[in-house]
């Protein structure tokens, strides 16, 4: 080519050179492009919420949070993707006679920058998430003294739970507000999956094993608990009311299925000093929890056999003593 | 009206009398009366010697699904010929022109036949009559779905159908495109006469036909109320209907396992001269690397199985937890599989789309090599992140972190295989025809399926959506709208070279849209469910989910609609379509350089390979050809035996 021939053709090819920005395909997909990512972040930002119950703890919240910035950062992604599709049915479809295939487009086999770009920017939104989740899920592990043990026994078809130190077993669950839960699970034939959704966690309940995941109640409310894992025939039926209820409510409600005052008192963490709230426990984001003022430490001592940093779901480490573990249901456990 | 130049045509010898020997009298008609035979033989013996132990209905089971199995293909002809080897009295040549179909016209069809194209057509059918199977069932429950408390089905019923509609899908899944186009086109494209081993060709047929029926047969053995996964010990406990599963299972991975281990010695041995693997079309490339990932991973589903029925029969305990097994070994071994499956189905219908995006943009292929380095990618991550199935099981709390992150990782190649074929399309000359219509479905659909996986990637979000409509939005929206669509594009593409005619796009339009429109009703409904918390596998549920359900059910019925549309168009094209020209598409791969219908030797005089088939633009002659006697389109000109000759031969001219 000759120099002015060079010359226009760096021009019409490079994004600086020749017509203006907007009048070029570039600039035309980008105004695409920014259309859909919009109409993406929006959604993302504003779908969920109306779209999710109510979420009753931090964990549950940690999940709403999740869909939002992640259907926002996936928004430009999927926007661009479509930007291009469209609009090469817009600005390059051959209207002409469709018997005949339109002449041939340019013989580009590839273009090593944009792939290279493309890479990076696919790279970098990987670790963000990434760094998104783990960093949600450490949080996550966090455990806590003076924690409520609420065992959870799933059968075909329907759940158990029992609160250690109460003898009550009910098939209803209550949960007082604020105060951290641990959910000891098994199962006492198939594999079930414990399913209190608007809590933010779920782990399966498996026959011979005890599986564990913890929570913090921080919102009142109704909820149900289902299900997950098909387990035969009534599957579809093994769900449950649940609540959230202040802690004078729990005790009150433990007491009525027969536990003494003094316990329901313990297990829902109202001390027997009234002057002092015992619902207002440190955040689930503290490592260090403190011990409620007038609590006797002796019933609910933390799970010494389980390190801070193990996850929610854990099974009960083979032959140690279940601290967590009330007298009368046995969890023996499989080998890790 | 012939040619002089033209040569002898394989399929026009005249065979003597006694060609074929015993295969004269073998179809598929023997293959089922001997099938049956066989099972009943094996019911009775079994049911005589084993009924009193106490598994004794599941070992009868196992034996009565064995003898039907190995009885069909007795009956049909696959063990004749290492039978015949074996004795001393191999096949002779006429044999083997007589099992590769020669004289027989439409009969090759129903009998063992090792010609490529009659086996890659008798796949395409299964596969159609797989959809519809697992389709009805599919409407069976999104009719039960439409109300909260429906009396339409039964629970153990509603269990077996969920469990049965997933089976079948993912077996035809897996099949979509690798039986049909990775048998019939595939070598065709890279220049070969026939696949690597044409007998095992015609038994990875016969024999995956004979699994079918098992799987069937649940429904009469009291239904698999398991769920397609059969998690243990649920699947332990399930009536003598898992027996027959189990044997399904592991008759179809022996079918697959022979399959992949033919595409990819046939891509390895085969190839014409001048083809380097660097000339490959991106569809074989894709064939290959789905068909690798499959022997890696189909292997641990007959392990899972096995383990399940000696669980069921015999009295181990790999997963009775009371005797010291456990449902995580099941979990662990069945997603080992189970997870690369699903790239398994998926890779090659993604080959096929940037094939096709790459003719219809008359564009080559955006980053050929980085596409193929994506694949490989996907593939080799893809057995590395089975535990995401396993977040919220309780196994091995620690690994979840390792798992998000190697799940997370593979969004990275797909991504680049996305940017692959929007590269394709970037300033094409676009030829909207129906083949691409269902390109542009695909991208649409994938990335709503693709970025719903990362959502369930992340564990703390798993732990709300695990076991929810969520999930099963996000894989129906890949499977189906993303690998089943690709694969309906390669039908609509490739439809001219295996049947000889043209699809009617008029009526092509009218079913792309209602399964477009369909597809998206259908599973945002489901979203919308699984954001509410409903789970899945219900045959009834809470009155809040009403409104998401009756979405999706209506959809359901739109994309039922859709699919019978394109079922009549196919059945249409092939009845009473316009005469095929060997290359309606102008396209520059090889298959479409052969006169249609394709000879029995797919090749009269060998192809010259000096280029890779994506020269679009570039003013060169095409690299891949085949140097004829006779321009293929020219009808006045075509070799002795093709439609559309004056020679009117059985053989060859009848399909």
């Amino acid at each position: 080519m000759s120099f002015e021939e060079q010359v226009d053709d760096i021009e019409a090819n490079t994004i600086l050179g020749g017509e203006p920005f907007f009048s070029r395909a570039g600039g035309k997909i980008f105004i695409i492009w920014l259309g859909f990512t919009i109409v993406g972040v929006l959604i993302g930002v504003y779908a969920p919420h109306h779209l999710l119950p109510t979420l009753l703890s931090p964990q549950g919240s940690d999940v709403w949070k999740t869909i939002v910035v992640f259907t926002v950062l996936a928004a430009p992604v999927a926007a661009f993707v479509y930007a291009v599709s469209f609009y090469s049915l817009f600005a390059w479809r051959h209207k002409g006679n469709q018997d005949e295939p339109p002449p041939d487009a340019m013989p580009q086999r590839g273009n090593g920058p944009m792939t290279v770009v493309w890479l990076a920017i696919s790279s970098l939104l990987v670790v963000v998430l990434l760094f998104w989740g783990i960093t949600v899920w450490n949080t996550q592990q966090v455990t806590h003294a003076n924690t409520l043990q609420v065992n959870v026994t799933g059968q075909q078809w329907l759940w158990t739970y029992s609160y250690p130190g109460t003898g009550v077993e009910t098939r209803t669950l209550e949960l007082p507000l604020n105060r951290p839960v641990e959910f000891n699970i098994t199962s006492v034939d198939v594999t079930h999956g414990f399913w209190p959704a608007v809590l933010g966690v779920q782990v399966d309940a498996n026959p011979n094993v005890t599986t564990i995941i913890r929570t913090t109640p921080d919102k009142l409310g109704n909820f149900t608990v289902r299900c997950s894992q098909l387990c035969g025939l009534y599957h579809a039926f093994m769900n449950n009311k649940a609540a959230v209820v202040t802690p004078q409510q729990f005790s009150a409600w433990l007491q009525g299925l027969g536990a003494t005052q003094a316990a329901a008192d313990q297990t829902a963490g109202i001390s027997s000093s009234a002057s002092s709230p015992t619902t207002t426990l440190p955040d689930a984001t503290t490592a260090t929890p403190t011990t409620v003022p007038g609590e006797t430490a002796t019933t609910l001592t933390p799970d010494t056999t389980a390190p801070a940093t193990t996850a929610p779901a854990t099974t009960v480490p083979d032959g140690s003593t279940t601290t967590t573990g009330p007298a009368g249901i046995p969890t023996t456990t499989a080998p890790a | 009206m012939t040619t002089a130049l033209a040569p002898p045509l394989l399929e026009d010898t005249k065979l003597g009398p006694n060609a074929g020997g015993l295969y004269e009298r073998l179809n598929i008609w023997t293959g089922l009366g001997f099938g049956i035979f066989l099972g009943f033989v094996a019911w009775v013996v079994s049911h005589a010697t084993l009924q009193g132990s106490n598994w004794g209905t599941d070992m009868v089971v196992t034996c009565t699904m064995l003898g039907w199995v190995i009885g069909f293909n007795i009956g049909i002809g696959t063990f004749n010929a290492p039978i015949r080897w074996m004795l001393g009295h191999d096949q002779t040549h006429e044999d083997e022109l007589y099992v590769a179909g020669v004289g027989q016209g439409r009969h090759r069809y129903l009998k063992y036949c090792t010609d490529h194209k009659v086996v890659g057509t008798q796949y395409l059918v299964l596969v159609m009559v797989l959809f519809a199977v697992g389709g009805t069932l599919a409407m069976m429950i999104r009719t039960q779905l439409i109300t909260a408390h429906s009396s339409f089905l039964d629970p153990q019923t509603y269990n077996a159908i969920v469990t049965v509609h997933g089976m079948v899908m993912i077996i035809a899944t897996i099949v979509m495109v690798s039986g049909p186009f990775a048998n019939f086109i595939m070598p065709i494209m890279i220049g070969a006469k026939d696949m690597a081993f044409p007998r095992l060709n015609a038994m990875s047929f016969w024999v995956i036909f004979s699994a079918v029926p098992c799987i069937l047969a649940t429904f009469f053995l009291g239904g698999v109320n398991a769920g397609w996964t059969t998690y243990a010990p649920l699947s332990v406990q399930a009536p003598p209907a898992m027996d027959a599963f189990a044997m399904c299972i592991i008759v179809f991975v022996v079918s697959v396992t022979v399959a992949g281990v033919n595409t990819i010695v046939t891509v390895v041995t085969m190839r014409a001269k001048g083809m380097t693997m660097g000339r490959l079309p991106i569809f074989t490339w894709g064939s290959i690397i789905g068909a690798g990932l499959g022997l890696y991973a189909m292997p641990a589903f007959l392990l899972a199985m096995t383990m399940m029925i000696t669980d069921r029969v015999t009295g181990t305990s790999f997963f009775v937890a009371a005797y010291g097994g456990s449902g995580w070994l099941w979990e662990n071994v069945f997603w080992i599989m189970g997870h690369p499956e699903v790239y398994v189905i998926l890779i090659p219908p993604v080959a096929a789309v940037l094939e096709i995006a790459s003719t219809f943009a008359r564009k080559p292929v955006f980053g050929y090599k980085v596409a193929i380095a994506g694949f490989v990618a996907i593939a080799s991550l893809a057995i590395m992140v089975w535990a995401h199935h396993m977040f919220t099981t309780g196994w091995a709390p620690n690994l979840a972190g390792p798992f998000m992150l190697t799940t997370e990782l593979i969004s990275i190649p797909t991504g680049i295989i996305f940017l692959c074929t929007i590269g394709t399309l970037w300033k094409g000359s676009i030829w909207t025809r129906l083949p691409m219509y269902f390109v542009y479905l695909f991208i649409w659909n994938f990335i709503i399926g693709g970025v719903t996986g990362i959502y369930l990637s992340d564990v703390p979000a798993d732990q709300y959506f695990h076991g929810d409509m969520f999930v099963t939005a996000h894989f129906h929206y890949t499977l189906l709208g993303g690998a089943m669509i690709g694969a309906t594009a390669a039908v609509c593409y490739w439809f001219p070279k295996m049947s000889g005619k043209m699809l009617n796009e008029r009526i092509g339009k009218v079913a792309f849209w209602l399964i477009a429109i369909g597809i998206q009703v259908t599973y945002f409904g489901q979203f919308w469910e699984g954001f509410q918390g409903m789970p899945r596998r219900v045959a009834y549920y809470d009155p809040q989910f009403l409104s998401a359900n009756q979405m999706s059910t209506i959809g359901a019925y739109t994309l039922m609609a859709g699919w019978l549309v394109f079922l009549y168009m196919m059945l249409h094209g092939w009845r009473n379509g316009k005469i095929a020209p060997a290359n309606p598409w102008h396209s520059k791969t090889l298959e479409w350089k052969v006169p249609t219908p394709v000879p029995l030797e797919n090749f009269l005089v060998d192809p010259v390979v000096t280029s890779d088939p994506y020269t679009y633009g570039e003013g060169v002659p095409d690299g891949q050809e085949v140097p004829d006697f006779a321009p293929s389109d020219d009808p006045e000109l075509v070799p002795a035996g093709s439609a559309g000759s004056g020679a009117q031969t059985d053989a060859g001219g009848d399909h």
